[in-house]
């Protein structure tokens, strides 16, 4: 069993390492032949060390590979440009920037144009002058006329020319690609480059690369792009695109803290964030707590039916509540306006749409802190509150002073931890208002958008473009805000104690 | 505190203790107006699904406490594949059934890989004594801090140069998503099942090796058994919660054909709730009622398993 799992990991690495040779990814190359005999020798050799490392590997490799690698990457791709507009490589960035720097000529001319085969089977392009109707052939050469009446054309353009044969049909869309790159030289840097497989324009760049300086100059005037040290070439506060990925230091996390564009919303996400955490955790609880102790009364009725009716939202799919309720919600035709005969704009104002996401995630999280209260509230000993009784207090001064600090000490790493959860909630968010509705300065952060969905929106949803760099720093910051809470919640808790 | 210990503590509120004397219903009323209120809260919107998904209004403003006209048409279109838009007149294309069994088929190879792995580790920190033991569940518990949810990004950008290499591994391929939900196996599921263990005597693996079993023989043979009821509660949460996972499911999967049932409900409802709410009461009934059942036949175990520290979203 063990034989034939390792030799069909090691056959599929065999295969995968092979693949990477092929594209040329080397480093990956050396990571998987290391990891591969890493592993053949822990599971092969039977020596007594290697026992506990055959159990924890296989855990262990997916840890690494989609828990340690994303979270590297993540920190460093923070301090990239990593965006929409720098995304490729510097030297693809300057292919590009050649190929978008072209531009017809002040004269400039356009062709009709057929691709055609000379006598020796050479490709050459046929051309007739939109204006002068003159007939011209194109090589990589250069351009040489024809004499007239040798080129006829139709309506689809060039039919025939005398000495050529034209290439038409599948022969002609297998030479796309060769047409795409094929330039007629006309002088002073200007090319005839094919348009479609019927036309051809005169194009010349307006740029010119100096690979000695690493510089762009604008033919025109002269201005000189330099590499500006932030992923493109730029002449004072005009920039060439695209730009290229590179990295920009703590630029992004300077953005979040100075720049006002990006602060603002932030700051504003940031506590809206911790409001909606910490009351739906608090409100949760209370009612939570406060179920639990009306229904824990020994011997009363229909118990049973009560708390499995409680604990129902808990029991179904986050997802699908979540979606239910956006429908029930809805102001126009939502059934909570009509049956209550209310007209609230529950998802569309900014400050209801805020109390509709606590009220539903506290809908959803309640179930849990009335079952967890209903454990505490049966583990205190019922000498204590008998004993407090007997001490003369009463049914709200026993609660106050015996019962809640008991129960607060089970649960409070249980709220700290819902705490950080809530926190990171995307779906009680995304799912019920997707952020929104909008904020009136058209930030990407709607008004009920967390952290987190905050940061989806600059990466990957928006139609602003993506920012993968500021994505990754705002990660960061949430994880140190988590990672501290969670911290703390260790720290007074026993559960670290627990591990000897 | 280990999850057996937890749950005893939790038993006395599963049993009926048997009762000394009914309280008269004068003391008790404030509780059974608290039950009844509470109960109905929480039935709110199943409620109003159960009679949207029977109802012939496929609207939400058509929907009130009892279907007024009742059919299961919403039934037959959402699960056929004929849902029809009320204001275009038009098919609207959605999979369902499709995504249905995308869903659990990703959520139970996760939910199994997941039980796997966990145990696999939790064994070793359980059982083995070696250098590194302390730190590694401390490292374990540190990096499950920095919730994957919290990755997307990156994982969105692995997992799309990965495929450009190799095809089967990138963007709307289940076999990735499987793999990348993965990395999030160890963590508080490996704590959850190390507690368990801890409780098993040693002296049942002691003697299996005196009679000459190896230490997977014992693993699979002695330990994995007797572990049936941890294994229950983090199969089922890691099943659920995957079952409920949204957003890196939303980025890897990016063809109908491939979504989840929550990336496919929630592009199927996305602002349509005026004409497509029918139907979609109908799959979410459908949805809901299985997981729904299993939760609330395993609900004794998993409140032991949650007070753990694992929270359900």
């Amino acid at each position: 069993m063990k034989i034939v799992l390792l030799s069909l990991m090691n056959a599929f690495a065999g295969w995968a390492i092979y693949v990477l040779i092929t594209r040329g990814h080397w480093i990956a190359v050396i990571v998987l032949i290391l990891a591969t005999l890493l592993l053949d020798v822990i599971y092969l050799l039977p020596r007594h060390w290697t026992m506990p490392l055959k159990f924890l590997v296989p855990g262990t490799v997916f840890l690494i590979g989609f828990q340690v690698i994303p979270i590297l990457y993540t920190i460093q791709v923070a301090f990239t440009n990593y965006s929409t507009g720098h995304v490729v490589t510097k030297s693809d960035a300057i292919t590009q920037i050649k190929v978008t720097s072209l531009q017809p000529p002040a004269n400039g001319r356009s062709y009709t144009m057929a691709a055609a085969r000379d006598s020796s089977g050479n490709l050459v392009l046929i051309l007739q002058d939109d204006t002068s109707h003159k007939n011209f052939v194109g090589t990589q050469k250069g351009l040489k006329p024809l004499p007239a009446g040798s080129v006829k054309t139709g309506a689809l353009g060039v039919t025939s020319a005398t000495g050529y044969t034209i290439v038409t049909g599948s022969a002609l869309f297998a030479l796309d690609k060769t047409l795409q790159s094929y330039i007629v030289p006309v002088g002073n840097g200007a090319g005839i480059r094919p348009q479609t497989i019927s036309s051809a324009v005169e194009l010349e760049p307006t740029l010119r690369y100096d690979a000695k300086n690493d510089t762009f100059v604008r033919i025109s005037d002269g201005a000189v792009f330099h590499d500006n040290g932030k992923g493109a070439f730029a002449h004072g506060t005009d920039e060439l695109e695209p730009g290229w990925k590179t990295g920009i230091g703590t630029k992004n996390f300077s953005r979040i803290a100075n720049d006002p564009l990006v602060r603002q919303p932030f700051l504003r996400v940031l506590v809206w964030t911790i409001v909606f955490a910490a009351s739906t955790v608090l409100i949760s609880f209370a009612v939570g707590l406060f179920l639990a102790i009306a229904l824990d009364k020994k011997g009363m009725r229909g118990q049973r039916v009560y708390r499995s009716l409680i604990v129902i939202p808990w029991a179904i799919p986050g997802f699908l509540s979540l979606l239910v309720w956006q429908g029930l919600l809805n102001d126009q035709f939502g059934v909570v306006n009509r049956i209550f005969h209310m007209s609230i704009p529950w998802l569309f104002d900014a400050n209801w749409a805020k109390v509709s996401c606590i009220l539903v995630s506290a809908w959803l999280t309640v179930p849990y802190f009335f079952l967890v209260s209903m454990g505490a509230l049966q583990s205190i000993p019922e000498e204590l509150t008998e004993a407090g009784r007997v001490d003369g207090g009463g049914p709200f001064q026993l609660f106050r002073r015996v019962t809640l600090p008991l129960l607060l000490i089970a649960v409070a790493p249980l709220l700290i931890a819902s705490f950080a959860f809530n926190f990171n909630n995307f779906n009680n968010i995304y799912l019920l208002t997707r952020g929104g509705p909008p904020q009136a300065n058209s930030s990407v952060a709607g008004s009920t958008d967390i952290l987190i969905s905050y940061t989806y929106k600059i990466a990957i949803a928006t139609g602003k473009g993506n920012d993968f760099g500021l994505a990754c720093a705002v990660s960061i910051i949430i994880f140190i805000i988590v990672a501290v809470i969670s911290g703390v919640s260790f720290s007074r808790t026993r559960v670290l104690e627990d591990i000897a | 505190m280990s999850v057996i210990e937890t749950a005893a503590a939790a038993k006395p509120a599963v049993r009926e203790t048997p009762a000394r004397k009914r309280p008269k219903l004068g003391d008790t009323w404030w509780r059974h107006l608290v039950g009844i209120v509470a109960g109905l809260i929480a039935l709110f919107p199943i409620w109003f699904v159960v009679s949207a998904a029977f109802n012939a209004d496929q609207s939400v403003s058509g929907t009130s406490y009892l279907p007024t006209h009742f059919t299961l048409n919403n039934f037959t279109q959402i699960l056929h594949n004929t849902v029809v838009d009320q204001s275009s007149k038009s098919h609207v294309d959605s999979s369902f059934l499709r995504w249905w069994l995308n869903s659990i088929l990703v959520s139970a190879a996760a939910a199994l890989f997941t039980v796997i792995l966990a145990a696999l580790a939790a064994y070793a920190f359980s059982r083995f004594r070696f250098k590194g033991r302390r730190f590694g569940m401390l490292a374990l518990l540190l990096i499950q801090m920095f919730p994957q949810l919290l990755l997307v990004v990156a994982i969105y950008l692995i997992v799309l140069n990965t495929g450009a290499i190799f095809g089967f591994l990138g963007l709307n391929s289940f076999t990735a998503l499987v793999i990348v939900y993965l990395g999030g196996a160890l963590g508080v599921n490996t704590w959850l099942m190390k507690g368990f263990f801890d409780t098993i005597p040693h002296e049942l693996d002691e003697s299996a090796r005196v009679d000459g079993a190896t230490a997977s023989q014992i693993f699979w043979g002695v330990v994995m058994p007797l572990a049936a009821p941890i294994i229950a509660v983090v199969g089922l949460i890691s099943f659920v919660s995957t079952m409920n996972e949204f957003v890196i499911a939303s980025v890897i999967l990016q063809t109908q054909h491939h979504f989840t049932l929550p990336v496919g409900m929630n592009g199927f409802i996305d602002q349509q709730y005026g004409q497509r709410w029918g139907p979609f009461a109908a799959g979410a009934l459908i949805a809901m009622i299985p997981v729904a059942a299993l939760f609330m036949g395993l609900q004794k175990f998993i409140v032991g398993g949650l007070t753990q520290g694992a929270v359900k979203g």
